[in-house]
């Protein structure tokens, strides 16, 4: 196996990070002091660009260059760390926050340091009570030990840090209906532009970043922008943590460089598939994403390799299926997941996951006729691009790779329908 | 607090306790931010972790707390799943349905809660003791299949373990979750069920596509069938798409769709 060094992933499983001195002992809050005592913040900024990061959460943005878009007009500025982890398949943001709950504190506040923000948040979602709990004890551990508050390692630099709970919402995960849910409203996002960077959180200028984003930070300060940088393919560098679920040996969280092969992280990392089974797909970005084929496996896992493929990494959740899956289920549970989460401003989303959801529940209750086929072929289509977020867009990318690919299994549906059930 | 608001309410003697005794905590929460509004999810959070729900007299006091438009309120805490405007059993079941437990027997999972409980997704247990949910991805996917028990994480779901988790529950040996506070009687079923499409019947958990209004409705069929022959919708897209640079880049099989 492809070995590498773990980063993010060090000590997980070995050590207590959860605690501050343990954490310390592994270098931790070295660099967060340094950079208050020694840089200023457009030298992080500077460092984090040249690392070119990209986002973790899912579009893979670089960070650097978001950061670059607050405007200098004096305004409160924000640092907004993104914990609302819930695209079906991701499971990274959950460890990281359960199990290295300091290093996510510790690139919070480079990050807020890196933008000149004096207060940032970290949003976690609802359901994450046990690493909220976590996340709390530990935010108290660096108070007391004068990382958080007023007069930062007496440089005169205050920087306060909220933590917010979500209350379950998915959509939430997208940064302006995050923002808005900060705020005590609906999660509803918002229409852009105006984007975030010139009016986020209460108006002002904000930054919501990943929590693997921010965790990348102080490992980039501590080895320098080019040690990240020359790490995985030149436009998409660094390391991931790819979180591998589904019909696999064994599933888990594995970090690797980008522009590792698929087939490397299916077969060495998550042990290959279940005995005598045999491999048909994978979503290689989570349940936003197309899925790709057997033909696609020794290609690079990176932002740009997979996009050219026809999907994307999205946030980094391979979900691997084995020649036992019906995929008509699969694509139920994926438009089922949309059609819930919508969060119903838009029409075609509200209205067109719905539509399709209920179509594929009468094609699995045998109720399907041939022609629903076509309307699977059409209504995903043509509900991309017409909504405010990329939720809409989401439903079809999935359910357009499998009927593609087994039209077949979505036909036995149709022509040989099963006995209705009473 | 004052008591001269207007509302419908009957006053709730323990509740007055109740929302007296947080207010400091409140003051605490609202002081985080730098508008008093973002206080509003924790301080329903914290109400229905006293409660176990989020009651109407919770969201009254929050309202005027806050300065707010119980509307506003009421609007706010009906967006998010967590919040259960209704009283709810001691231990709230929520069993993901998503994709990688589903591949890994979530099903079966659900489908033996459902017959154990005797309850269906989004109902509550006679006695009270269980509610139960059927929810999206929770992000413990390499543990699949899983769920959360009032919050708590159970991971690698097998038969063997529901029964053990249920039968340890009722006789008291289950003690890794603490119950719900129980402030008002559960009702058996305690959430408007929104989404008709997920409720009950068959193995899938889904209505009867053929009710009047469900897509195998007649009338339904003939709207979605006027949708789909709206070829502008698809075209106006496509335009958009290829006016951005984007046509056929993100979808693979999108060519084959754009007949229209």
């Amino acid at each position: 196996m492809s070995a590498i060094k773990p980063v993010l992933t060090k000590g997980i499983g070995e050590l207590n990070l959860r605690d501050l001195e343990v954490y310390r002992s592994e270098g931790g809050y070295v660099q967060f002091e340094r950079a208050l005592k020694e840089l200023t913040p457009a030298a992080v900024l500077d460092m984090t660009t040249r690392s070119g990061l990209r986002g973790r959460g899912g579009a893979g943005f670089p960070t650097g260059k978001k950061w670059s878009f607050l405007p200098n007009d004096g305004r409160p500025r924000y640092m907004v760390c993104n914990c609302d982890e819930a695209e079906p398949g991701t499971f990274k943001d959950h460890m990281l926050l359960e199990e290295t709950p300091h290093q996510v504190l510790e690139g919070i506040l480079l990050g807020a340091y890196g933008i000149g923000s004096h207060h940032a948040f970290i949003y976690i979602r609802g359901e994450f009570r046990r690493g909220y709990e976590i996340f709390r004890a530990a935010l108290d551990q660096a108070r007391a030990a004068g990382y958080v508050g007023s007069n930062l390692f007496g440089t005169g630099y205050d920087l306060e840090l909220t933590i917010h709970r979500g209350a379950g919402a998915y959509i939430c995960g997208e940064e302006t209906a995050l923002l808005n849910s900060l705020e005590g409203k609906r999660g509803e996002p918002r229409l852009k532009p105006p984007f975030p960077a010139l009016q986020g959180l209460y108006q002002m200028p904000t930054v919501v970043n990943n929590v693997e984003t921010l965790a990348s930070l102080p490992h980039i300060l501590r080895n320098g922008p080019e040690w990240f940088a020359q790490v995985g393919p030149e436009r998409s560098p660094g390391y991931k943590i790819v979180s591998i679920s589904g019909h696999v040996k064994r599933p888990g969280n594995y970090e690797v460089a980008l522009g590792t092969s698929m087939r490397t992280l299916i077969d060495e990392c998550a042990g290959g598939m279940r005995d005598g089974r045999k491999f048909m797909a994978v979503q290689p970005g989570g349940a936003s994403s197309a899925c790709l084929f057997e033909e696609h496996l020794d290609l690079s896992y990176d932002f740009d390799t997979i996009a050219k493929a026809g999907s994307m990494i999205g946030s980094g959740a391979m979900v691997v299926f084995d020649d036992t899956t019906d995929f008509v289920k699969a694509a139920h549970a994926v438009v089922r997941f949309f059609a819930h989460e919508s969060c119903g401003q838009c029409t075609p989303c509200r209205e067109g996951g719905n539509w399709i959801s209920r179509t594929l529940t009468r094609i699995l209750d045998g109720r399907g006729v041939p022609s629903d086929i076509e309307v699977l072929k059409s209504a995903g289509h043509q509900m991309t691009g017409l909504n405010l977020c990329a939720l809409g867009d989401s439903v079809e990318p999935f359910l357009a790779s499998v009927l593609h690919r087994f039209e077949d299994q979505f036909r036995a549906y149709v022509t040989a329908p099963q006995a209705a059930v009473a | 607090m004052s008591n001269q608001a207007i509302s419908t309410l009957e006053p709730v003697p323990d509740f007055a306790v109740l929302a007296a005794g947080l207010q400091d905590e409140f003051r605490a929460l609202i002081a985080q931010y730098e508008d008093s509004r973002s206080a509003l999810l924790p301080i329903i959070h914290r109400f229905q972790e006293a409660e176990g729900y989020v009651s109407p007299q919770a969201m009254q006091v929050s309202a005027e707390l806050l300065n707010l438009p119980l509307a506003v309120v009421e609007s706010t805490v009906s967006f998010y799943t967590l919040f259960f405007r209704k009283p709810v059993g001691k231990y709230m079941l929520q069993v993901c349905r998503n994709l990688s437990c589903a591949l890994n027997g979530a099903e079966e999972i659900m489908a033996q809660f459902r017959e154990r409980l005797g309850v269906g997704h989004l109902e509550t247990t006679d006695d009270g003791l269980f509610s139960y949910e059927e929810v999206e991805c929770l992000a413990a996917c390499d543990k699949a299949p899983c769920m959360q028990v009032n919050l708590d994480f159970v991971y690698h779901l097998t038969p063997d373990l529901v029964d053990a988790l249920l039968a340890g529950i009722r006789n008291g040996t289950y003690t890794d979750t603490p119950p719900l506070p129980q402030r008002a009687k559960p009702e058996r079923s305690w959430h408007v069920a929104q989404d008709t499409g997920k409720k009950a019947a068959g193995a899938l958990g889904v209505s009867n596509p053929n009710a009047p209004g469900g897509i195998g409705d007649a009338s339904g069929r003939a709207a979605l069938q006027r949708i789909v022959d709206d070829t502008a919708v698809g075209a106006r897209t496509h335009e958009r798409l290829v006016r951005e640079g984007q046509a056929g880049t993100l979808h693979p099989g999108k060519d084959a769709h754009e007949r229209h």
